[in-house]
């Protein structure tokens, strides 16, 4: 690790202005840290600036205006979860942050951090594989171990987008606000990109941008579910959020958004559309419309399972944000 | 400050199905507060000052030549004492090529970038693969013949306490800490390296944060490699792994292959046929055994044949019973295979077949226990959520193993246990104390234990789940002794017969009439008297008793068929370990091992990149283990059988638990997965229709 000065602004403009300072070769905000820590252990960054904003309390975690909520940067997984507000008028919210990690990640992770987080990609996470995501030739993960990778995208990285959060947070028109540039917000689904638009990052903040808040509007039928291999401390093989709009038995409008499966949120308008009419009481007619989901799936030597596994989240989620049994 | 003493006795499990076997209900673990509350040191904890900190060069790809390395850029690295190079081809990921030697962590790691190593990758064999079985002519008198392949994964140790040895060097004499399973094995070849006798330098090892066999390398290259330089700077010297170094270089339990050809009757009855085994040792010469058959079935004439099969990986070492799981995996799960063939219950096949008639009581128990009736024909279930129902069996042999143990009483009226061998976190330390307390007829509380120190009595290595079994009849004879001696020298002090004294709770009882309380009778000694004993065939006759440790195992899970998840309900663990000393330590030996069962069951799996050897996963995110939600209602039976006297329990509740919910598994989706870990993909494949 290089040594690196730390600073603390007051507020995120000040944090936005040290991220533009040419005095510094490589700025690098930190929140709840865990990302960023981890990039410094491994030697995947070597920041001469750490601008550490977890202290910046301008607002109150979460705050509802509008009709809409309003989450502050910093608020904390946990807070999400735990929110009565968030729980009742936004499940697919309380609930993806409710699913990741462990209580301990919860506790520290920010709402920020978590969707401005890199992917796990293992070959990106081990600094002996120069890939192309860190500037090197090839996509180790391409004709190597891909059982955790994408199943959607043409690449060339095929990694899956990180964040629970943002897969939630995709289905409820949701957009983050911006300080040290001249936009103040861009929507949730401009601020993630596919890999041929960029492969040293994940998403469009330009230098000096820092995120000040997410904004969702409710979305009182929806939900979020996650099939894990292991229940505790680890990633979601597949996950998918939905929000309804029912008509008794009857869906009038969906969006669904899967996770895990593509470098970005993967929103599946045409699933949604299928979905517009099916009763959910007709299963047959719900899983057909389920299936169109892997219509563009394109799955690599080890991670086929993923396209049997991606209907059933999405009919999960789906039977959950309506308040019906899961498991039938 | 929040109170940070524990009460050396609390409340009892509510398990009263355990209650009042051993002999101690309510013993605490003694150094539990110190461990939860970071007071314990473990040998990586112990930075002498003035140290030098040492770390090994390694290969990181698969096999791979270095073709130029800058030694004089690290070299030249502030801080840096020395950089050597021993070699330059690499046949594994982690594979050390030389070490460095620098004043700090950091200089260490500034140096190894600046080694700046190019190397030339080749060609790696990163698995097993599918070696070739040729099998012999269909067994005699056999209606049916089961072919079929099982297959484990290489599992590693992922000891919490990284392997590495700490030398506190103060120039004629030397204390070694080492993370060690063997505190006098931990001193093998150090004399040399050290360039001292061994009676001027010790191992101290008071705690080891695991170790599963991986610790059984006498000094390990870390320890002595910390040696050379500890030796050659005349300074103390500190070489630890960290988490990666630790999943690639420091053992391993190999993977397996197992070939069945097996012949049954119509009634389930098996004839016999052919074992093939192949164990994955890396770039290892062996030790890639599978213990299978298990010998516990009567499964006819079997011919077995093994090979040990290399590839660019790590070598094995010991892993909480050696061979046992990965076998025990591929024949349970083929004795349930042959009884669903047949149409037979698994359970009633196993009565049958099962060569212990203490083995079927504990069937009769744990199929109550689990709620066996409530099983479904295998593959019977068109629900989401199917249940599954498995079982498994262990045995385990008492080995015999040197042991010394002295126990002192001094003037203070405190009792010193002196044992050296160590406590590697099974509670060695707590058991010995309970033997002890008792013999003597004490309290507990005034026994303490001095533990893990080569300048002790001499005790084993703790392999083969042999400390406690071998040392307690140490401790049985020294307690006897010292209360000999002890009692003497009081009756000669209050002019009775030494005869006519005994030791109750503390108190000296002539007849029934209390002589003196225990301060007293400590306090008017003037000096500590002590008394010796050994593990010999004499205390093996006075103490040991007969039998050997046995067990089974149930599972309760339920399969989610459409995701391919296992969800495990319950397990039950009856285990027989003789007398039990600790009852909840015992009871923790017995979950901790179900506990590694399982997470080998489900999730561990060292994964080697196909086209570079390197690990992927040498990490504990990437590299799967079962965690709190992954965890069923562990329930270990301590089962009172026909064994007397202490027995081994380390290892043998590991043995059936994979095997247990591979059946379940299978009872619940109605094919078998044969492959570990039983991961989502692979179950789905097997409910498809056996596409794997
Ligand atoms: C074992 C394990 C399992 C996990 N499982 C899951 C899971 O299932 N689902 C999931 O979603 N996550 C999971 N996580 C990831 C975890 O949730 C994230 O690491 C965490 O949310 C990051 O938040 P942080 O506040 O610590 O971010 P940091 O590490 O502080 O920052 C992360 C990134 O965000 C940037 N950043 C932070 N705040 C701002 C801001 N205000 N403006 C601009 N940029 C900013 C930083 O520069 C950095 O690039 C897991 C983590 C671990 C260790
Ligand atoms: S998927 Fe992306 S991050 Fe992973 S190896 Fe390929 S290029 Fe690198």
């Amino acid at each position: 690790m290089k040594p690196f000065s730390l600073a603390r602004p007051r507020d995120f403009a000040g944090a936005g202005k040290l991220a533009k300072d040419r005095r510094f070769r490589l700025p690098v905000i930190k929140a709840g840290g865990m990302d960023v820590v981890d990039h410094l252990k491994e030697g995947l960054i070597e920041p001469d600036l750490l601008i550490d904003v977890l202290r910046i309390d301008d607002q109150p975690e979460i705050r509802e205006a509008d009709g809409a909520f309003h989450i502050h940067a910093n608020a904390t997984l946990a807070n999400i979860a735990a929110s009565r507000s968030i729980a009742r008028r936004a499940p697919v919210v309380a609930q993806c942050c409710a699913s990741a990690a462990t209580p301990q990640v919860r506790n520290v992770a920010t709402a920020a951090g978590n969707l401005l987080q890199r992917p796990r990609c293992w070959y990106y996470r081990n600094s002996q594989f120069d890939c192309l995501k860190k500037g090197g030739h090839r996509c180790f993960a391409f004709d190597g171990e891909n059982a955790y990778h994408a199943i959607f995208g043409d690449g060339p990285c095929h990694i899956v987008h990180p964040s629970n959060l943002a897969i939630g947070l995709s289905v409820c028109n949701a957009s983050v606000r911006l300080t040290g540039s001249d936009r103040d917000a861009v929507s949730l689904a401009d601020l993630f990109h596919m890999p041929d638009r960029g492969l040293l990052s994940e998403h469009n903040l330009k230098t000096g941008e820092v995120v000040t808040e997410i904004h969702f509007e409710p979305r009182s039928t929806s939900a979020f579910y996650a099939i894990k291999h292991k229940q505790s401390f680890d990633w979601p093989l597949v996950a998918a959020a939905a929000a309804l709009e029912l008509d008794g038995d009857r869906i009038e409008s969906a969006t669904v958004t899967a996770g895990a499966v593509a470098p970005v949120p993967w929103a599946l308008p045409h699933v949604g559309e299928a979905l517009v009419g099916v009763s959910l009481d007709d299963d047959t007619a719900l899983r057909r419309a389920c299936a169109t989901s892997t219509r563009d799936a394109r799955p690599m030597s080890d991670n086929e399972y993923k396209v049997r596994l991606l209907p059933v989240a999405i009919r999960r989620a789906i039977l959950k944000a309506a308040g019906r049994e899961v498991m039938s | 400050m929040a109170d940070r003493t524990m009460p050396s006795r609390s409340p009892l499990p509510n398990r009263p199905m355990n209650d009042g076997i051993a002999m101690s209900d309510d013993a605490n673990r003694l150094d539990g507060v110190a461990k939860v509350t970071g007071s314990a040191k473990y040998g990586r904890d112990v930075m002498p000052k003035n140290g030098v900190f040492v770390s090994f060069i390694r290969c990181p790809w698969g096999h791979a030549q270095a073709r130029s390395i800058d030694e004089e850029a690290a070299s030249a690295v502030a801080g840096v004492l020395e950089v050597e190079i021993t070699g330059r081809e690499g046949r594994y990921h982690g594979e050390p090529i030389g070490h460095i030697a620098a004043e700090s962590l950091a200089a260490l790691r500034r140096a190894r970038s600046a080694l700046n190593i190019e190397w030339d990758p080749e060609d790696a064999d990163t698995e097993i693969g599918s070696p070739e079985a040729s099998h012999d002519d269909d067994p005699d008198g056999a209606d049916h013949v089961l072919e079929a392949v099982y297959t484990t994964p290489v599992q590693t140790h992922s000891s919490l306490e990284t392997h590495g040895t700490s030398i506190d060097h103060m120039g004629d004499r030397a204390i070694i800490y080492a993370s060690t399973q063997g505190t006098f094995s931990a001193r093998e070849g150090m004399d040399r390296v050290l360039g001292m006798p061994q009676s001027r330098f010790k191992v101290v090892c008071e705690f080891v944060g695991g170790g599963f066999g991986s610790k059984l390398n006498g000094a390990g290259k870390e320890g002595l490699t910390a040696g050379r330089i500890a030796a050659k700077y005349g300074r103390p010297a500190w070489l630890f792994c960290d988490r990666a170094e630790e999943h690639l270089d420091t053992g391993n339990r190999p993977s397996s292959r197992t070939h069945v050809r097996i012949g049954y009757r119509d009634d389930g009855t098996i004839v016999g046929g052919s074992v093939r085994t192949w164990g994955g040792v890396g770039v290892a010469g062996g030790g890639g055994g599978v213990v299978m058959p298990s010998n516990r079935y009567d499964l006819g004439r079997i011919r077995k044949q093994h090979a040990d099969v290399r590839f660019n990986g790590g070598g094995p070492r010991a892993f909480r019973a050696p061979g046992h799981p990965q076998g025990a995996f591929a024949e349970e799960l083929m004795i349930d295979e042959v009884a669903t063939a047949t149409g037979r219950d698994p359970l009633e096949l196993r009565m049958k077949l099962d060569r212990e008639d203490e083995r079927r009581s504990m069937y009769e128990l744990g199929a109550r226990l689990i709620g066996w009736k409530r099983r479904q024909p295998t593959g019977t279930q068109a629900s989401v959520l199917r249940r599954g129902f498995g079982i498994g069996s262990t045995s385990w042999n008492r080995f015999p193993a040197r042991a010394d143990a002295e126990v002192v009483i001094h003037p203070d009226a405190s009792v010193e246990v002196r044992t050296g061998s160590q406590d590697i976190g099974t509670g060695q330390r707590t058991a010995m104390a309970i033997v002890v307390a008792r013999q003597l007829g004490v309290p507990l509380d005034v026994v303490h234990v001095s533990i893990g120190d080569s300048s002790l009595p001499a005790g084993p290595a703790s392999g083969g789940s042999v400390t406690a079994t071998n040392t307690s009849l140490a401790m049985l004879e020294a307690a006897d002794n010292l209360k000999e001696t002890f009692l003497e020298r009081i009756a000669a002090q209050l002019g009775v017969v030494a005869g006519a004294l005994k030791i109750r709770e503390g108190d000296i009882m002539q007849d029934d009439r209390r002589m003196m309380t225990w301060q007293e009778a400590c306090a008017a000694l003037g000096s500590a008297v002590s008394g010796r004993g050994s593990r010999s065939r004499r205390s093996d006759r006075q103490y040991s008793g007969s039998g050997h440790s046995m067990g089974v195992q149930f599972v309760d899970l339920e399969v989610d068929s459409e995701t391919g998840v296992i969800h495990l309900n319950r397990i039950v663990a009856i285990q027989s370990c003789g007398r039990v000393i600790c009852r909840k330590t015992a009871e923790s030996q017995i979950i901790g091992g179900v506990i590694q069962g399982l997470s080998f069951a489900l999730f561990e799996d060292k994964l080697l990149d196909r086209n570079t050897g390197a690990m992927v996963n040498p990490n504990l995110e990437f590299y799967r283990i079962a965690g709190p939600a992954d965890m069923p209602k562990i329930e270990p039976v301590l089962w009172e059988g026909n064994q007397t006297g202490i027995r081994p329990l380390g290892e043998p509740p590991t043995i059936p638990t994979a095997g247990a919910i591979a059946c379940a598994v299978f009872n619940a989706v109605g094919s078998p997965v044969r492959d570990l870990p039983l991961r989502p993909d692979r179950v789905l494949d097997a409910i498809e229709g056996g596409r794997s």
